[in-house]
């Protein structure tokens, strides 16, 4: 199965990067293939999408369609792209349609019960005060609601940039626009958020 | 070295910088650059600030079951036409279409070269057809035919009787 991947199209998948010919492969029907590029890039897309849609429950949702998007595509996949490239275009889609619907909306008044599920990051190697505790979480408070008011679209790169650490022109390609019109979004975007967040300094 | 909070095409040097991915001959070039020059340190401040802070923003981790919420709904996807199919999709996909089309070319033509009149001769009836009568309408027939003798013979008595 490899050795026949490897040839034809699969070369050109191969020269893109490995995710892609691990597509190939599930197009080819192997589901073990499917299995490693859902654990490859599980967190990253519903991590993605839950400071998109800013709730866990519905991340997951959205995370779920995206994959079963993937699968459902592989008969005709074909590796024109990188694999991450079209992984977050559908996730951006899905997740731009479902803030849109307001999909999110009716799972709303969870969203201060969600933000206790996060992790409280250790200051020191002791376990925070209550205090620093308080403090932390409104520091995440703050960022998060910073987050939310970003147009969509300028959401989308600074997660994208931020914390998937995509380059411009993978961004671009994600967005379906020019480079150009990507730093324009990142530059207004972070613009925006120093005007809120530079007093945390 | 321009200041390159001018431009915008600049600034994105500045971003770079503040996420650490600028590359240490720029950075040298850039920290110089920003000893005399307050806007761009007000600018790296902030935007070190808000990057700082975004990092505070951890995900929570991914539910232990979404592998198995997802692999089911995958199963539920998979109609009974695939699970019958997929014995032979890779024949079918591979080999199947082509020979399949071939074939059915070669039968179409071996038909039509074989009995080529039996076209032809579906399209005319092969005997006429007598439409039948219902027998009260014989009945009446007849009797109108009696009444137009019986009529003949009273205006032209002559001719009323055929002569044998």
């Amino acid at each position: 199965m490899s050795e026949r991947v490897k040839t034809g199209i699969g070369v050109a998948a191969a020269a893109l990067d490995y995710d892609a010919e691990l597509m190939l492969r599930v197009k080819e029907g192997d589901g073990a293939s499917f299995g490693v590029l859902l654990d490859k890039h599980r967190s990253s897309v519903v991590h993605f999408l839950y400071r998109m849609v800013q709730n866990h429950a519905v991340a997951e949702e959205l995370a779920q369609d995206v994959f079963l998007r993937v699968y459902r595509s592989r008969s005709t996949y074909e590796p024109t792209a990188k694999f991450t490239t079209w992984l977050f275009r559908i996730a951006t889609h899905l997740a731009l349609n479902a803030l849109r619907d307001g999909k999110n909306e009716r799972l709303q008044e969870h969203l201060d019960d969600d933000s206790s599920d996060m992790p409280v990051r250790q200051v020191s190697d002791h376990r925070p005060s209550i205090e620093q505790s308080m403090v932390h979480r409104a520091t995440l408070d703050e960022v998060r609601r910073a987050i939310k008011t970003l147009p969509e679209k300028q959401r989308a790169a600074v997660l994208m940039h931020k914390y998937e650490e995509m380059e411009y022109s993978q961004i671009a390609a994600v967005l379906s626009c020019s480079e150009s019109a990507v730093k324009s979004l990142l530059f207004r975007a972070y613009e925006t958020l120093r005007a809120r967040l530079a007093h945390m300094a | 070295m321009r200041c390159p909070i001018e431009t915008q095409e600049n600034a994105e040097l500045l971003l770079a910088y503040c996420s650490r991915s600028l590359d240490a001959e720029r950075t040298a070039m850039l920290e110089e650059h920003m000893r005399d020059c307050q806007s761009c340190r007000e600018f790296a401040g902030g935007q070190k600030a808000v990057w700082e802070a975004l990092d505070t923003w951890e995900a929570a981790p991914v539910s232990p079951d979404f592998d198995r919420r997802l692999y089911r709904r995958i199963e539920q996807e998979v109609s009974w036409w695939d699970l019958l199919m997929r014995p032979f999709r890779p024949l079918v996909f591979r080999q199947g279409l082509p020979i399949a089309a071939t074939a059915a070319v070669v039968l179409m033509a071996g038909l039509l070269f074989q009995h080529p009149a039996n076209i032809q001769r579906s399209a005319a009836p092969e005997s006429a057809q007598v439409e039948a009568m219902p027998p009260d309408q014989v009945e009446h027939a007849l009797d109108e035919m009696e009444t137009m003798r019986e009529f003949n013979r009273l205006v032209r008595p002559d001719t009323a009787e055929p002569k044998m």
